[in-house]
Order: C-alpha cells, then structure tokens, then sequence
C-alpha cells in the first residue's frame, strides 16, 4: 500500500457534511459524516480530517480533492469544485455498474439523474426552493411525531394501511398529521402514509426526467426502507440502495479526483 | 485584444437606468417608454420622441403586489412597481401592445395610478400571416399615429421612411455583431452583449447604432480569438433584465454564444418589407417576424427558427430563462423543448423571476449542466 496515492471527496450538503477517501484502486478507506452547522468551510475540514484518521492517512495525505454539494465553493482543501449531479452520477454508477438513473433525496433537495449506457449525465431534474420531498421534511415530521430518524425506517414498514397525506408543502402536512393523530391512527401507518407521500413527490421529478431502471437510490433519505419501498411500488422495479447512500456523492467526488489526478 | 472601452459607453447607459432618459427630457426631447418589441418604435422615432423600452426595476416589487395578484409574471409586477414608485416622470406617453392579459392590466393600472401619463395600447393581430392581419395592423399604426400627431404635430412620411433606414440599418449591425461573438466567444463576454442589448432600448438609436459600428471595427481589427474549449450555450426566452443571469451562466464555465430573447437577437431577426405606405411597410415586417410566444402563425411551429438559431450558432446546449407564470411563454416551451430533443440538442430550464439575482439553487441546476455538455462533448 505504501506509495499509493490517496484520494479524497467532500459533499458538504445543507444538513450534513460527508467525507470519503479512497485509494487508487477505488476502495473506499474511511468515511466520515458529521452535521454542516453554521460553518461550511470547518464542517468540511473536520469532516476530512475524522474521514482521514478513520482510513489511517494524514489528513494532508491526498493528491486530489474534489468538492462538492451546496457549500463546495467553501471548502478550502478543494483542488476543484463540481455539482452533486455529477459527483452523485459517478459514485452511483461505480457502485451499481447497471444504474440507468439515479434517485437522490438529500436533506434540502432531491435530483432524477437519468444516465446514458456510458454512465453520463443525460438528464436531470431537480426540485423547487421548497422542503416538500426532502429529508427535512421526515426531520420536521420525526420531531413532531417524537420518533427517532432512524426510528422512522422501522415503523415505516409497521404500517399496514398507510394513511393518505394529499398536503405537498412540509408545513400544511404537519397539520394533517396532527389531524390523524387526533383521529386516533396508528402512528406506523401515519409514518407510513409521510413516506409514502415524500417517495410520490419525488416521483414528480422522476417522470419529468423520463428515468428508466434500474435505479439507484442516494442520500440519507435511502436510508429510509419506507420510502424506499413506497417508491419502488410507484417505480415497479426494485432499486439498489447502497450500503452508505449518503457518502455516494462524497465517493463519486473522490473518484473525479482520482480521474483529474490521472489526467493531469 | 480588449474591447471594454468599445462596451463602456453602453454598460455607462445602463448603469443607471432612468439618467440617458431623463437627461434627454431635460433637454427638451419628448420620451415615449414602450413595453414590447411589437410597439411601433419607428413611428415614435419619427414623431421626434425617444422611445425607451420598459423593462421594470431590479429588486422587490412593493406596490404593485398591493395591486396585482401573486400569479403575475414578475416583469408585470415590476414594470407597474417602476410606475408607481414614481420612476418615470419624464414620460410624455407610455404605450403598451396587447401581448397578453396580464400587461392589458397593467396598462388599465397604469392610466388609473399615474395621472397625466398618456397611455396608449397598440393592438397586434394575434395571428400574424395573413393579409387580414396585415391591414389590421396598418389601420391600427394608422391610429397611433393620429393620436401622436395630437401631441406633437403632423408626422411626414419622409420621417417614417428615414427612421425605417436607421432601424434597418440598426437591425443589420446588431445582427453582424451577434455573428462577430458567435465566431469569437469570449472576445466579449455574454453579459458585456447584454448591456449592448439593453443599451438599444435606452439610447436614441442613431447613437446607439454608431457605438456598435465603432465595436463592429474593433472586434474586427481584434481578429480571431482562439477558442477555449468551454461548452457554448444559447439562451433562450423572452426577457432578461437582469445581467446577473447570463453573468451567472458564464461564471458556470460555460459561453453564452447567442439568444433569442425579446430584449436580444429577436429584436433584430428581421428584414424590412416593401408597403404601399410607410405604416403599411412597418406593418409587413413586424408580422413577418418569428412570432413571440403572444402571437401566432398558422405554419410555423414555435421550436423550428429555434433550433435553426441554435445550430447557426453552434450551440450545444439551450437554457431557458422562463419567467415564472408567464403562460404564453410557458405554452410555446412544451413545442420548443420536443423541437431541441428531436434535433439532440440538450436544454435546460430555469424558471426565474427577472427581477432577482438567481438564487444559489440555479447556479447548481447551470454548473451541473454545463458539467453535463462537457461529458457529451469529451465521451
């Protein structure tokens, strides 16, 4: 291993930073995910830095850095700087060689990235200034429901009839849960029926993208076997979730590091 | 080569919007503000004012949300908003075209709200190609004219004919530059053609046609600029008040190469046409133009003189700037997006508010894109 040359990607996101470095083979060595707070530019370093000393490299270690996410003009280590879109098309196509599209739900917005046979980006779609069809969304309704995030996924699938959520805006929903809640439903089939309701808003951006299976599903929404089952039912075809959705971006970033390091 | 000194002159006139307006009233010259590019600016030339194009303020609009509803397009919004914050004083008429309801109201808004404005509505046959249209069209300059000659006495022909030249001749040079910085992206940058675009509506168009004949020389003493490799993009829509937009593009990596916006090219895609009178002979060449999304023509599909534009420019990529609940616009997209697909020309479309800087969101939805034509163009 020694002398091979080390590459890192950063996605700094608008609810949580996420660090990968990988080696010149691809092979993921250490990863890190920490909460993006006020300050974009220390979440990013510190986030490089814990992803570092998990892979066991010094956190200058890196040939390349690649930024990207919401704050990855911020990022101080970045040799460059590059959209989630691609950075999200690249790791989600090196993880699953088959994926023809990518569904990607992070905390503030979601993307339908549909890939040619090649892997590029042919299209996409991204949704409006709006939480409705994000993370924030199920962070807003975890909270008000008491439920932990990762709490959600379980009592997702515990639902036997989900209830109907027709509100799309975060805040308006939050009144229709209080409304099943005082209807006395079941919280699993309440928790049910939200997962359901972001997996069918985000399905707006998929049909607008024309993406077609097999599909890959990204950021820390996929996490959330709910909504992952929700809108493999609206999709009808099964969709790959990778074992660290949320540090796809971050991987795929490390990779273009990698590719501009060979090609430079 | 730099040419800033040959763009300072414009980007001096729209640096402040009102002042090259103003000035000129305060020399005693009559000023007509004229919303669309279907108004007929000729015949105002002719009549001695100087026409200046109405394209609202930049920032929040304040007033006019007390008056309009919040699915008015933000450049209705923010025309009346200039209106009503007192903008415009130095007007001596303000004259609108029927392009769609929206502006019809405004126009209503506008008599009701600024006293001792005069304001006149121009209407345009929807339907353009036909010779129906085409008499419609010369009774209603007829009209217009009248109602100038009121406030300023009668219009010879001759200055009809003379002012038909310079437009014409305007219309040529614009369309040599436009040719000039598609051959040479980067000589000038995207928004340094803007303010030039933006200029022509402010400034009286004889001094606006000697600066760009003084570009013209120097973009051609300049000689070839290399190319850099950066992908070309075409912007299409109506509007674009606001530099920042094709600022942003550009700051995205790619070069913004040519437009079909109202307030670019659109405005000088055309030829002059022969008519038994002057009005007639205006008539004839605004009806013959590519119809702006509020007008129609029976055989030509909105979409084709796109990607025809786009393929002339060798563009790679179309970005829409759509203004946000602009329904003329937004019916001609669906017809011209099917057009670029079935040319395999990839596009993206931004719904905007003209009046704002873009948000964060955007510059992220362009990056990306441009990332996207830089993969197809290096598979």
């Amino acid at each position: 291993m020694s002398g091979d040359r080390l590459y890192a990607g950063v996605d700094v996101g608008s609810a949580t930073a996420k660090a990968v470095w990988i080696n010149s083979a691809g092979e993921t060595l250490g990863s890190s995910v920490i909460p993006s707070g006020g300050n974009l530019a220390d979440a990013a370093t510190r986030c490089l830095r814990l992803a570092a000393e998990r892979a066991g490299c010094a956190p200058d270690a890196a040939a390349c850095i690649v930024a990207t996410g919401y704050g990855r003009e911020r990022v101080p280590e970045r040799s460059r700087a590059v959209t989630e879109i691609t950075c999200h098309a690249r790791g989600a196509r090196a993880l699953f060689s088959e994926a023809r599209c990518v569904i990607d739900i992070g905390g503030q917005d979601s993307k339908a990235i549909a890939l040619d046979d090649q892997g590029r980006v042919l299209r996409f779609e991204m949704n409006d200034k709006c939480a409705a069809g994000t993370g924030r969304f199920l962070e807003v309704m975890a909270h008000l429901l008491e439920i932990d995030l990762d709490d959600l996924s379980r009592r997702a699938l515990a639902g036997t009839s989900p209830v109907a959520i027709s509100s799309t805006c975060t805040v308006f929903a939050e009144s229709e849960v209080i409304s099943h809640l005082a209807q006395n439903q079941p919280v699993d089939d309440i928790v049910a029926g939200l997962c359901r309701s972001i997996a069918s808003r985000v399905y707006g951006l998929v049909s607008r993208a024309r993406l077609t299976p097999p599909a890959i599903m990204t950021g820390g929404v996929a996490r959330n076997q709910g909504v992952v089952k929700a809108m493999e039912a609206l999709l009808g075809s099964p969709i790959h979730v990778p074992e660290s959705p949320q540090t796809v971006g971050a991987y795929g970033a490390a990779l273009i590091a990698r590719d501009d390091n060979a090609s430079s | 080569m730099d040419l800033s000194q040959w763009i300072a002159p414009f980007e001096k006139v729209t640096g402040d919007y009102y002042a090259y307006a103003r000035e000129a009233a305060e020399r005693g010259r009559k000023v007509a503000g004229y919303m669309c590019s279907y108004a007929p600016q000729e015949l105002l030339y002719a009549a001695g004012y100087l026409p200046v194009r109405i394209l609202g303020r930049i920032g929040e609009t304040n007033r006019a949300d007390e008056l309009l509803q919040a699915f008015s397009c933000s450049f209705a919004r923010s025309v009346l908003d200039s209106a009503l914050e007192g903008e415009w004083p130095f007007l001596s008429l303000v004259m609108f075209s029927h392009t769609c309801d929206t502006m019809q109201n405004v126009a209503d808004l506008w008599r009701a709200h600024t006293p001792g404005t005069e304001v006149m509505i121009v209407s345009v046959p929807s339907r353009t190609d036909s010779e129906a249209a085409v008499r419609y069209y010369t009774a209603e300059l007829e009209r217009i004219r009248k109602a100038l000659e009121k406030q300023c006495g009668p219009i010879p022909d001759e200055k009809i004919n003379e002012a038909l030249s310079l437009y014409r001749e305007h219309r040529e040079a614009m369309r040599e530059l436009y040719g000039l910085h598609a051959a040479n992206p980067g000589r000038l940058t995207g928004a340094q053609m803007m303010h030039v675009n933006l200029a022509a509506f402010l400034m009286d168009r004889a001094e606006h046609l000697e600066g760009v004949r003084n570009l013209i020389a120097a973009f051609n003493a300049a000689g070839a600029q290399e190319p850099d490799g950066r992908p070309r993009v075409f912007v299409a829509g109506s509007m674009c008040r606001h530099t920042a937009f094709i600022e942003f593009m550009e700051a995205a990596g790619c070069r913004v190469v040519g437009d079909d916006l109202c307030v670019g090219s659109r405005s000088y895609a055309f030829a002059d046409a022969d008519g038994d009178t002057p009005l007639e002979a205006i008539a004839r060449a605004y009806l013959a133009r590519t119809p702006c999304p509020a007008f129609h023509h029976s055989t030509r599909q909105p979409g084709d003189a796109l990607v025809e534009a786009v393929r002339r420019d060798k563009a790679q990529g179309v970005i829409f700037l759509l203004t946000s609940f602009c329904d003329p616009a937004a019916f001609d997209h669906v017809p011209m997006t099917q057009a670029l697909e079935k040319a395999g020309i990839p596009a993206l479309t931004l719904s905007v508010e003209q009046h704002r800087e873009p948000p964060e969101q955007l510059r992220t939805r362009v990056a990306a894109f441009v990332e996207m034509l830089q993969g197809s163009a290096t598979p």
